[in-house]
């Protein structure tokens, strides 16, 4: 690395089963060096996005395989969203049950003026904006969640932890810190929730975030910088 | 560069989204601001914290059960048939209305047989033959009751169109290109005329404004999915300008020089590629065809094409 500049490792995204518009799989980065797009990214999303058509059309002509085909390529990153952001099993199994029973019914009316990928976002996140805002209405506990037979958990017994294994202390830390995130994240907005979710969970690029939530990049760009500024503010205590 | 406009696109920066001109700046200004370098890395301590709590992936179990339930789902569900958009989507019934003109003349039917005398009053007082009234008001043209474009001629020499259209009677509708009306109606031609004569005027007149988003839009539709290839070829030349711009223009070329069944077709959509050969996409169906494609000359072409590649690393 050149003299003075400065050297801040972390990890952006990384978590989402990347395809259209979301950013290189690199799990680190430098920040003085971000990644230049990826030749092989680039000419897989362009060659998926021609799959997805392929699929569609066959999908419209009433083709149930090729349709079952575009839900294998989606539904788990779908269901990651919509885990991610109800925090519970089930509700998060409805809404993909809905999301891709919704998609099925009206992929006749699908004109191509998206790509496949943006067209069962947009379904998708539709339908979990629809809960945050039942849920900001009904104030529920964030990191309480329930499993698919209605009992209750804590949702960071399910976060997989390689490094507090055997210092309670260290897990404790954690945990308290899960908490804290959980909080600050249910004082946003459902939709700079639904940004940030986008853009840091997902790994989606704004101008793909701005499609999905039928707005314009510069507006998730803005609505980006709030709900950081607001988490940095709400956590601006933890080091 | 500013410390306030940096600090504001600090997220962008640290989420690669600035462009690299940016970015670049930016760079150079953090290198020598320390205050904006504290700021980086207190950006860096929030994200390393967010770090700690990744996302978690469903379970196996999980996605399994919701395949199978969404399967048992599907058994049993049907896609939108035309009676079920009927009864249940009324945004989608007002589209089958606007998109298909067999359907629109045989609701006309029904109501017609229903109220003949008060339908034919309504249609005589709305009825209108290209006045000046008429095209400044248009607003006042519903798609809806447009059942298809009979001619469309432009005036020699100049940008006026003459447009003969069948609503619940026959209508003509005149007005410069830049009309909203006219483009309207060159729109729905392009799209929903059984005429391809028609599509092929209405397309014609389109390409001289593909700037236009709608038209570009119409356009691609017509290189895709025109059963007439003078159709497609007339759209492939007015969308030439953009293939190297418009990701959706060069997908649709790409997807004609693939898949059209007429050579004409997918010969000048090779052609169009010439100026966007460095794009990896472009390289990928340039490289297959050039291995694969039964066309002896787009086989040949598409080799010379790869031949003169820059390198990528």
């Amino acid at each position: 690395m050149p003299a003075g500049t400065i050297a801040v490792p972390f990890k952006i995204g990384g978590f989402a089963n990347r395809r259209h518009g979301q950013q290189s799989d690199s799990k680190t980065r430098i920040l003085e060096t971000p990644n230049p797009p990826v030749l092989g990214d680039m000419a897989g999303q362009s060659v998926s996005r021609m799959e997805d058509a392929t699929l569609v059309r066959e999908a419209q002509r009433g083709n149930r395989a090729a349709f079952e085909s575009l839900v294998r390529n989606y539904d788990q990153a779908v269901l990651r969203l919509a885990l991610h952001l109800t925090g519970s099993e089930h509700e998060a199994q409805d809404v993909y049950q809905e999301a891709f029973l919704k998609a099925y019914k009206s992929i006749g009316n699908f004109r191509f003026e998206c790509s496949f990928y943006t067209w069962i976002y947009r379904i998708v996140t539709n339908l979990c904006l629809d809960h945050l805002r039942k849920r900001q209405v009904r104030k529920e506990d964030a990191p309480v969640a329930t499993d698919e037979h209605g009992e209750q958990y804590d949702l960071l017994d399910q976060v997989p932890d390689g490094r507090s294994g055997a210092n309670p202390e260290r897990e404790l830390m954690r945990r308290e810190m899960g908490t804290r995130i959980g909080a600050a994240l249910e004082k946003l907005t459902p939709r700079e929730r639904m940004v940030f979710e986008l853009k840091h969970y997902q790994g989606l690029k704004l101008r793909t975030v701005g499609e999905v939530l039928n707005t314009t990049e510069e507006t998730a760009k803005n609505t980006l910088f709030r709900a950081t500024q607001k988490l940095r503010g709400a956590l601006a205590d933890i080091r | 560069m500013k410390c306030e406009w940096l600090r504001e696109n600090l997220v962008l920066y640290a989420y690669n989204e600035l462009a690299d001109d940016a970015r670049f700046e930016t760079e150079q200004h953090l290198a020598r601001c320390p205050e904006c370098a504290t700021e980086l890395r207190s950006l860096g301590v929030f994200h390393a914290v967010f770090e700690q709590l990744p996302v978690q992936e469903p379970t196996p179990n999980l996605l399994a059960a919701s395949r199978m339930r969404l399967q048992e789902s599907l058994e049993t569900a049907e896609q939108g048939g035309l009676w079920q958009r009927l009864t249940f989507d009324p945004f989608v019934w007002f589209r089958q209305i606007s998109f298909a003109p067999a359907l629109t003349a045989v609701i006309f039917i029904v109501g017609f047989a229903g109220g003949v005398g008060m339908t034919y009053r309504f249609l005589r007082a709305d009825h209108f033959t290209g006045t000046t009234a008429a095209i400044t008001s248009p607003s006042g043209m519903d798609e809806s009751s447009v059942a298809g474009i009979r001619s469309i001629s432009q005036q020699p020499g100049s940008n006026n169109v003459t447009i003969q259209y069948d609503s619940l009677s026959p209508k003509e509708a005149q007005g410069s290109l830049n009309d909203q009306r006219i483009q309207q109606l060159l729109l729905f031609a392009a799209r929903n005329n059984y005429n391809s004569g028609v599509r092929m005027d209405s397309v014609s007149l389109l390409t001289q404004q593909p700037a236009n988003d709608h038209v570009r839009e119409t356009l691609v539709y017509a290189l895709r999915y025109d059963s007439n290839p003078g159709v497609r070829l007339k759209a492939l030349d007015g969308l030439s300008n953009y293939v190297k711009d418009d990701v959706r223009v060069r997908d649709a070329v790409l997807e004609a020089l693939m898949d059209d069944s007429n050579q004409g077709v997918r010969i000048d959509a090779l052609k169009l590629l010439n100026s966007v050969e460095a794009d990896s996409s472009v390289r990928i169906v340039l490289q297959k065809l050039a291995q694969s494609d039964k066309n002896v000359y787009i086989r040949s072409q598409a080799k010379a094409m790869v031949a003169q590649m820059p390198e990528m690393n």
